[in-house]
C-alpha cells in the first residue's frame, strides 16, 4: 500500500509535469499566432469579410462670381449585376433581351457575367429609362444605381480654370484638382460586411453611409468677362498667326481673377481642360519688364525720373554683345525710356541699378517666385542668381530677357504698380459653400508684401500711362474711350529650348496695362506665343487688351471718370490738403464709429461701388488697417493710439492713393495697448502691407 | 456526513467551485458572442438554453459534491451497461447531423451519450483498477478487462463516427493505467505496437477523416475545403491579436467564417474578441482546474478516490488539450468540446458532474 502511493503520487506528479509542457506548447503556439502572424491573419480576415463597392458623391458644382454653372453633374443610371445570382435565376433568353436593352453585344454580357466577382457594371451612366427598362426585366442580381456624370454646360468656357473631373468623380486638373477634396464629397460607401456564403450583412459597422455632396465652388471668374477674352483672344490668334495665346484679367487690389482665358489655334478641345499655360508655363517677357525696372530703380534711389540716359543712337555695344533699339533716341529720362521702349535705357538703368539691387527688387516684385494662386501645377518662372550674371547679362535682364515669368506673375507685379505697390496673392475660387449653403471656405485679399512704396508705384502709374495715350508711345491701340490707360508693351524672341539661343523670327508679343489709371479697377494682360517678325506686342496685343477693357468696364458698370488726358504727360499729382472736411471726431465715438464699419464691410466687397472715403474717425490701429484693406485705399498712419484726423475727409470721392490718418492716445480709460502705441511713435506706412500677417482675416 | 456538516462547509472546495463557474461564465459570453447577429436580434435561443444548462449543471454538482464518491463503486458496472445500451440507441434512433449520428432526441433535450461515455469509461476503469497492482505493475495480462471496457465504448463511438470521442476515452485509459501501476516494460511494449499500429489504422478512417490528416499537415492543400476549418480558426485567433477585437466586435464568428464556432472552435471565437490575453487567461484557469485535479489526486485518502481525481482530470485535461490544439491549428480536426466552455447541454452536465465528484473527493478527505 505504502509502496503504490508513494508510486502512484510520483506518476500522478510526472504526469502533471507533461501536462504542464503541453499546455507550454500551446501558450507558445497562441503567442505565435498572435505576435508573428496575426497582422497578416487581420488582412485575410479583412479581406475575406469586407465586400462593396465605392460609388462616387454628387460632385459640387463650380459656379461664376454671378452664380452661372461652369461645371455641374448631373443624374444619370448605371446597371450591375451580381453574375453568379444572374445565371442561376436567367434564361440565356432573357439575357440577351437584357443585352438587347442595353445595346452591348450578347455575348460581351456573357462574358462580363462569367466574371468571378461578386459584383461588376454591366452599363455605366445611361439614361433613366435604359435602366429602368433593363431593371424592369426583374432578372434576379440585375440592379440598378444611380451615379453623377460632370457636364460642362458653358462647354470650353475658362475649361483650363475649372478642369477636368473623371469619371469616377475624381478632379484631374484645373480647380477640380486643386479643389477635388472638397467637391468629391464623401463617396457613397457601397461597402458591407460579407458573410462567409457572400452574402452582404447591411447591418454590420461598414454599412451604407449616407453619401456627402461635394461644396459648390464659387469663382472670381466672370463668365462673359471670361467669354470676352477667349473670344477677343481667339480672333487675335487667328489673326497674327499666333499659335497660341493667354490673357488675365484681375482685380489689382484684391487679386481676384475675373478672366484667365487661353487659346491655341487649332480650336477648342479636350485637352484645353487639362493644361493651364497661364499659370503652368513661362516665358520671356521681354519690354514688359522696364515697368518693373523702372520701379525698382525709383524705389532704390538709382536714378530720378529727371535723370537722362544716352540711348546711344540705336546701337549699344557691351564687349562682344551689341544691343538694338528698334529705333535710334539719343537722350531720354526714364518717362521717354518706358514711352519708346529703349532697349539701351533699360539695360543703362539696369547697369546703374547694378546685379544684386536689381535682383532683390525683382525679387520683391515676385519675379521667380510662385504668386501661390489657387490652382495646380503652378510654375515658379525662372530667375537665375546674380552672382553668376555678367555686364551682358544684367543689361539683358533689364529689358526682360534671360529671365522667365509666368502669365499671372507678370500681371500680379503690374498689379503692385496699379494697386500702390502691394504683391497680392491672386485668387481664383472666391468661397465654397456646402449643399446647405454654408460657407466652408473663403477667400478674402491677401497681401503678400510690399514690392515699392506708393508715391513710386504712383510714379511708374503717371509713365505708363504715356505709354497708351501719348502720340510717341508703344501702345495707342490698348486706348479704352473715356479712360485713362496705363500699360506696357512686351516682344520678346522665342527661345529655342533645344541650344537655348534665340529665335530670329519668332516672337512672344505681350501687352499688360490697367485702367482706370486713376483707380485701377482692372489689371489686363494679354500674351500671344509664337508670333511672326513686326508682330510687336503694341500691334497684336494691345488691340486684344482694348476689346477686352472695353466690354469689362461695360460689364462692371465701371465709370468713365470724364477726365481730358493732358498728352503732355503731366499729370498733377493729387492734392491731399485741398477737402479736409469731418475728421475731427473726437475719440469719445469710437465705439459708433467701430459698428458703423461693421456695417460697411460687406458693402465694400462689392464691385460697383461708387467709391468715396471711408471714415476712419475714432478707429484703432488695428480697425483703421482692416477698413483700409477692405476699402482698397492705402493709408499714411501719424501718431499712435485712436483715429482723431483724416485727409482727405469721410465721404470725399476717393480718387486719391492714400488717406492721412492722425493717431492720438485716448487721454482717460484708455487701455494699456495705446499707450504703448504712443511710445512707439509714428507708425510708418509701411506697416499696413508689411506682410501677410494683417491680411486675410480668414 | 453524520456530525460532519460543519467541517463540509469548511471544507468545502471552493477554489475548484469558482473556477468551474467563471469557465462556464466564459462559456456563456462566448456563446452570445458566437450567436450574435446583430443589435437589432434578441437573444439567441443558443444563449437562453446554456444559460438553463449552467444552471441545471450547477445543481448536479453541487449533489455530486454531497454525494460519497466512495459509493461510486457501487453503481459504475450499472451506470456503465446504461450508457452502452445508449450508445446503442443512438445507433439505432439517433439524430443525424452532418453526416453522423449523435444525439438522442429527449424531445426538451438532445441527449448526447458520448459525452457520458467518457465519465462512464473513467468509473468502470477506476472500479476496475482500484485493486492494488501486483509486484513490478500490471502487465499485458492485467489489461485485458481494461481493454475490453474501454473496446466496447470506443468501437460504438467511433461508429458514429466521433472520432474526437474515441481518442479521449483512449488517452483516459492510458492516463488512468498509467497512474494506477503499469509496468514499465508493458508501457514500452504498447507504446511500440501502437506505433506500428498507427499507419494500419489509416485503412480504417474514413475519407474525411483522412483528408483531415492531410489538411493538418498542409492546409492550403485545400483552404476552402478539408484545410478550412484550421485556416479559418487561426485568422480569428491571429486576427484578434494581443487584446482583441472587443466583445461582440469580432467578425470571423458572426459572419459564420469560423465553423462549430458555438462548440468544437469556441476557442476561436473567445481569442478573437478578447485576444491572446483572453485566450491566456482561459489556459490560465483549465491549468489552475488541472492542477486543483492533480493536487486532490494526491492528497485522496484512498486508491479508488485518488485514481478517480486522475480520470476527472485526464478528461478536462485532455479535451482542452486536443480542442486547443486544434483550434491553433497544432492537431488535426476532430470534433471534441472546450469542456465547461463550448454550447451543449450534455457536455456541460456531464462534466459540472465531473467537477462535483472532484470536489466531493477533495472535501471527503478530511471527514473519515
Amino acid at each position: 500500500m505504502k509502496a503504490s502511493f508513494k508510486q502512484r503520487r510520483a506518476r500522478i506528479g510526472a504526469l502533471t509535469l507533461a501536462l504542464a509542457a503541453l499546455f507550454g506548447f500551446a501558450v507558445i503556439r497562441l503567442v505565435l499566432l498572435v505576435a508573428i502572424y496575426g497582422p497578416r491573419l487581420n488582412s485575410l480576415a479583412r479581406h475575406e469579410y469586407s465586400g462593396g463597392t465605392e460609388l462616387a458623391a454628387v460632385r459640387g458644382s463650380i459656379v461664376d462670381r454671378n452664380g452661372e454653372p461652369l461645371a455641374l453633374s448631373v443624374e444619370t443610371q448605371s446597371v450591375y449585376a451580381r453574375p453568379r445570382r444572374v445565371l442561376e435565376s436567367s434564361t440565356p433568353a432573357e439575357r440577351s433581351k437584357l443585352a438587347a436593352i442595353l445595346t452591348m453585344p450578347p455575348i460581351s454580357l456573357e462574358s462580363k457575367l462569367s466574371k468571378d466577382a461578386p459584383f461588376v457594371w454591366l452599363e455605366r451612366r445611361i439614361s433613366p429609362d435604359k435602366a429602368q427598362a433593363a431593371e424592369a426585366l426583374g432578372i434576379d442580381g440585375i440592379g440598378t444605381i444611380s451615379e453623377y456624370k460632370r457636364f460642362y454646360p458653358e462647354s470650353n468656357l475658362a475649361a483650363s480654370v475649372v478642369g477636368l473631373a473623371g469619371m469616377d468623380g475624381q478632379g484631374l486638373s484645373g480647380l477640380e484638382l486643386q479643389y477635388d477634396k472638397l467637391a468629391r464629397g464623401e463617396a457613397v460607401e457601397l461597402s458591407f460586411y460579407r458573410d462567409a456564403l457572400g452574402h452582404p450583412i447591411f447591418d454590420s459597422p461598414l454599412a451604407l453611409k449616407a453619401p456627402a455632396p461635394g461644396a459648390q465652388l464659387e469663382l472670381t471668374i466672370d463668365s462673359s468677362i471670361q467669354s470676352l477674352a477667349e473670344t477677343e483672344l481667339a480672333a487675335e490668334v487667328v489673326q497674327s498667326g499666333a499659335k497660341r495665346g493667354s490673357a488675365i484679367v484681375l482685380d489689382p487690389f484684391t487679386g481676384e481673377v475675373m478672366a484667365m482665358a487661353n487659346v491655341s489655334a487649332g480650336g477648342a478641345d479636350v485637352h484645353d481642360r487639362l493644361h493651364n499655360p497661364a499659370v503652368e508655363d513661362a516665358f520671356e517677357p521681354g519690354s514688359t519688364m522696364k515697368g518693373i525696372l523702372g520701379s525698382i530703380a525709383l524705389a532704390d534711389h538709382a536714378i530720378t525720373l529727371d535723370r537722362q540716359f544716352y540711348c546711344e543712337d540705336g546701337h549699344f555695344t557691351i564687349g562682344r554683345h551689341t544691343i538694338h533699339d528698334h529705333s535710334r533716341h539719343g537722350w531720354l529720362d526714364l518717362g521717354g525710356i518706358i514711352e519708346v521702349s529703349s532697349n539701351i535705357g533699360a539695360a543703362k538703368i539696369a547697369l546703374t541699378l547694378g546685379s544684386e539691387r536689381y535682383h532683390e527688387g525683382l525679387r520683391a516684385f515676385g519675379i521667380g517666385s510662385r504668386t501661390g494662386i489657387d490652382l495646380p501645377g503652378e510654375a515658379a518662372g525662372l530667375l537665375s542668381k546674380p552672382s553668376g550674371w555678367k555686364e551682358i547679362d544684367l543689361a539683358n535682364h533689364g529689358f526682360g530677357q534671360g529671365v522667365a515669368v509666368t502669365p499671372i506673375q507678370l500681371a500680379v507685379a503690374y498689379a503692385a504698380i496699379a494697386n500702390g505697390g502691394n504683391i497680392i496673392r491672386p485668387y481664383v475660387v472666391r468661397a465654397a459653400y456646402e449643399p446647405e449653403g454654408r460657407a466652408i471656405l473663403t477667400h478674402t485679399p491677401q497681401v503678400m508684401r510690399r514690392a515699392i512704396a506708393p508715391d513710386i508705384a504712383h510714379e511708374m502709374n503717371l509713365l505708363l500711362r504715356n505709354v497708351v495715350m501719348s502720340d510717341g508711345g508703344t501702345a495707342a491701340k490698348a486706348r479704352v474711350d473715356g479712360f485713362i490707360v496705363a500699360g506696357k508693351t512686351g516682344t520678346a524672341q522665342m527661345v529655342n529650348p533645344e541650344d537655348g539661343t534665340y529665335y530670329q523670327n519668332r516672337h512672344v508679343s505681350s501687352f499688360v496695362g490697367f485702367l482706370p489709371a486713376d483707380d485701377p479697377r482692372l489689371l489686363i494682360l494679354v500674351v500671344l506665343y509664337d508670333v511672326g517678325h513686326e508682330h510687336f506686342g503694341g500691334l497684336i496685343a494691345a488691340p486684344v487688351f482694348s476689346e477686352i477693357a472695353q466690354g469689362a468696364v461695360r460689364d462692371l458698370n465701371i465709370i468713365a471718370p470724364n477726365q481730358p488726358y493732358d498728352t503732355a504727360g503731366v499729370i498733377p499729382m493729387p492734392d491731399f490738403g485741398k477737402d479736409s472736411a469731418g475728421g475731427n471726431s473726437d475719440a469719445k465715438s469710437a465705439a459708433a464709429a467701430s459698428a458703423e464699419v461693421d456695417d460697411y464691410l460687406p458693402v465694400l466687397t462689392g464691385s460697383t461701388l461708387t467709391r468715396a472715403t471711408p471714415n476712419f474717425a475714432g478707429l484703432s490701429l488695428r480697425r483703421a488697417m482692416e477698413l483700409a484693406r477692405v476699402s482698397r485705399v492705402n493709408v499714411d498712419v501719424h501718431g499712435g493710439g485712436y483715429v482723431v484726423a483724416q485727409e482727405p475727409g469721410a465721404g470725399a470721392p476717393l480718387n486719391h492713393l492714400t488717406v492721412k490718418l492722425t493717431l492720438a492716445p485716448i487721454v482717460a480709460d484708455s487701455g494699456a495697448g495705446a499707450a504703448t502705441a504712443t511710445q512707439s511713435g509714428v507708425v510708418p506706412a509701411s506697416y499696413f502691407s508689411g506682410g501677410g500677417g494683417l491680411a486675410g482675416r480668414k | 456526513m453524520a456530525g460532519g456538516d460543519r467541517r463540509f462547509i469548511l471544507h468545502f472546495d471552493w477554489t475548484l467551485f469558482i473556477l468551474v463557474l467563471a469557465l462556464a461564465g466564459i462559456g456563456l459570453v462566448s456563446v452570445i458572442s458566437a450567436s450574435y447577429a446583430g443589435a437589432h436580434r434578441t437573444l439567441d435561443p443558443l444563449v437562453i438554453r446554456q444559460l438553463i444548462w449552467i444552471a441545471a449543471g450547477t445543481v448536479v454538482m453541487l449533489i455530486a459534491v454531497f454525494v460519497d464518491y466512495r459509493s461510486l463503486q457501487a453503481y459504475a458496472y450499472p451506470f456503465y451497461v446504461v450508457v452502452i445500451g445508449l450508445l446503442i440507441a443512438v445507433m439505432i434512433a439517433g439524430h443525424a447531423t452532418g453526416g453522423s449520428r449523435r444525439w438522442i432526441n429527449l424531445g426538451v433535450f438532445h441527449l448526447e451519450p458520448s459525452e457520458l461515455a467518457k465519465l462512464a469509461v473513467v468509473l468502470v476503469m477506476v472500479r476496475y483498477l482500484r485493486e492494488d497492482p501486483p509486484k513490478g505493475g500490471w502487465g499485458l495480462r492485467h489489461l485485458i478487462i481494461p481493454f475490453i471496457l474501454l473496446g466496447i465504448p470506443a468501437a460504438l463511438v467511433l461508429k458514429q463516427p466521433d472520432l474526437g470521442t474515441g481518442l479521449i476515452l483512449v488517452l483516459i485509459t492510458i492516463t488512468l493505467v498509467f497512474v494506477s501501476g503499469l509496468n514499465l516494460r508493458t508501457m514500452l511494449v504498447l507504446a511500440m505496437a501502437a506505433m506500428l499500429a498507427a499507419p494500419l489504422s489509416w485503412h480504417y478512417l474514413k475519407p474525411y477523416q483522412r483528408q483531415r490528416l492531410v489538411s493538418f499537415i498542409n492546409p492550403q492543400a485545400d483552404p476552402l475545403g478539408s484545410g478550412y476549418h484550421i485556416i479559418q480558426s487561426e485568422i480569428a485567433i491571429g486576427a484578434g491579436g494581443p487584446f482583441g477585437k472587443g466583445f461582440l466586435k469580432g467578425t470571423q464568428a458572426r459572419l459564420n467564417f469560423l465553423p462549430e464556432q458555438s462548440t468544437d472552435f469556441i476557442f476561436a471565437v473567445f481569442a478573437e474578441e478578447f485576444g491572446l490575453a483572453g485566450a491566456l487567461l482561459l489556459l490560465t484557469l483549465y491549468a489552475s482546474v488541472i492542477a486543483r485535479g492533480a493536487w486532490i489526486a494526491r492528497h485522496a485518502r484512498d486508491r479508488f478516490g485518488a485514481l478517480l481525481a486522475v480520470g476527472l482530470t485526464a478528461i478536462v485535461f485532455w479535451q482542452v488539450a486536443v480542442n486547443i490544439g486544434m483550434a491553433t491549428g497544432m492537431l488535426p480536426v476532430v470534433g471534441i468540446t472546450l469542456p465547461l466552455v463550448s454550447y451543449g447541454g450534455s457536455s456541460l452536465i456531464a462534466m459540472m458532474a465531473a467537477m462535483g465528484i472532484l470536489i466531493s473527493i477533495n472535501t471527503r478527505r478530511y471527514l473519515f
